[in-house]
């Protein structure tokens, strides 16, 4: 049961359709996982189409329901109810089946990153994957900009508490903490760093979100 | 389809004329119900595509929506979700798939629009409390006509021109805490922020 939840304005930003592509990962990996965030979405998704309803209507062209019947018609037959294929979770189509065997880089003591940044083309943001060796300490640090990670697996724990698998948080330059990563596990996180940086020699150490 | 025009979702679930009308699509491809459906939702989807900035290709996105709707009304569970909503959720995927497209190629997407944005019922196993979302949408409506036209006009903004907060902010010329606060007053009202301190 995750107990650190994204606040209401990001999941209005999410609902709107407004976030960036990996911030958007992050909200949707934890509604995967939480039905009370779940809940708080279906209603901003309502909020959504009520807002839409409200707004004035344009009329559209006479000829369009005929083009859309014909491109209905010409759809692979069957396909109105062809079965959804397996469902990869976006995890699983970023990084594969086993997050423990990436290419991580080991950086400093109990801490190895990995940037996926590339993964999201376009975007503006940096994306990079943490992994605190299970028991292992990072040194304590601030953050640059601000900063959204969500636990992927294990737990750590920092003065503002444990956070477990799925949880959510969002730290910026006033949040000073020294992360243990608690549990058996190593703890994986994933964060988007909202302050473009550059990953060059040294800045690499102090770029790292885990270690800055 | 003149008396369905006069009282639009006003009774819920079952009730609710467009989640019946979406139902009969998905079960028999019935053309009269989803022309029903389209005469009521497109000029609002055009108003929404028109809104964003999509202004060329308002058609299209209304088009792509339904072409949309019609593949997955199989799909659709009026326990999960009003036609509204539904469809709204549908109308805010294609948008960013369409501009996701227009950015990139779709060998630079290794993650699908749907991966990150749910369509509410889709690839849900849990079960539903119905009565819980069609709830919501009731309490919607009736809240929003109590807010204050101030606090209307920045969901508007967020939901309709898909403006950030901040660009909310700059472009109404008032600090983005003062956005941010009139957002959380609204949600409070909508219950979004109620059910944060139950956690």
């Amino acid at each position: 049961m995750t107990r650190h939840h994204p606040d209401s304005l990001s999941l209005m930003e999410y609902s709107a359709g407004n976030l960036s592509e990996p911030h958007a990962l992050c909200i949707r990996l934890h509604l995967d996982e939480c039905p009370h965030c779940r809940s708080r979405v279906d209603t901003l998704d309502s909020l959504g189409a009520v807002m839409m309803e409200q707004q004035p209507k344009v009329t559209v062209s006479e000829s369009m329901f005929d083009s859309i019947l014909s491109m209905i018609d010409n759809e692979p037959a069957g396909a109105a109810n062809a079965a959804p294929a397996p469902r990869l979770s976006p995890l699983q189509k970023l990084l594969g089946d086993d997050i423990n065997k990436l290419p991580w880089k080991r950086q400093m003591g109990d801490v190895s990153v990995l940037d996926i940044t590339d993964r999201f083309p376009g975007q503006s943001e940096q994306v990079v994957l943490q992994k605190l060796a299970a028991g292992g300490k990072a040194p304590a640090h601030t953050h640059r900009g601000e900063e959204t990670t969500i636990v992927l697996q294990g737990a750590f724990a920092d003065q503002k508490g444990v956070f477990n698998q799925w949880d959510f948080v969002v730290l910026d330059d006033k949040d000073e903490h020294k992360p243990v990563a608690v549990g058996c596990e190593d703890c994986i996180t994933l964060s988007v760093l909202s302050a473009p940086v550059k990953l060059t020699g040294t800045f690499t150490r102090m770029l790292n979100p885990f270690i800055r | 389809m003149s008396t369905l025009e006069q009282k639009p979702a006003s009774s819920e679930g079952r009730k609710d004329p467009w989640s019946q009308l979406l139902q009969k699509v998905g079960k028999n491809q019935d053309r009269a119900a989803y022309h029903a459906l389209f005469e009521h939702f497109a000029p609002q989807l055009k108003y929404y595509a028109m809104a964003n900035g999509m202004a060329s290709h308002a058609e299209e996105l209304v088009q792509e929506v339904f072409v949309s709707i019609w593949r997955r009304s199989c799909l659709y569970d009026w326990r999960k979700a009003a036609a509204s909503t539904w469809i709204f959720t549908i109308a805010r995927n294609q948008r960013i798939d369409m501009l996701r497209k227009m950015q990139r190629t779709s060998a630079e997407m290794p993650v699908e629009t749907e991966d990150l944005w749910q369509i509410p019922g889709d690839n849900e196993d849990e079960p539903v409390t119905s009565l819980h979302r069609l709830m919501s949408e009731r309490r919607i409506r009736e809240s929003l006509s109590h807010l204050p036209e101030e606090q209307i006009t920045v969901i508007a903004k967020v939901y309709m021109e898909n403006k950030s907060h901040q660009m909310v902010a700059n472009e109404l010329d008032i600090p983005l805490g003062t956005v941010k606060s009139r957002v959380r007053l609204a949600l409070n009202k909508l219950k979004v922020i109620l059910q944060d301190q139950n956690v």
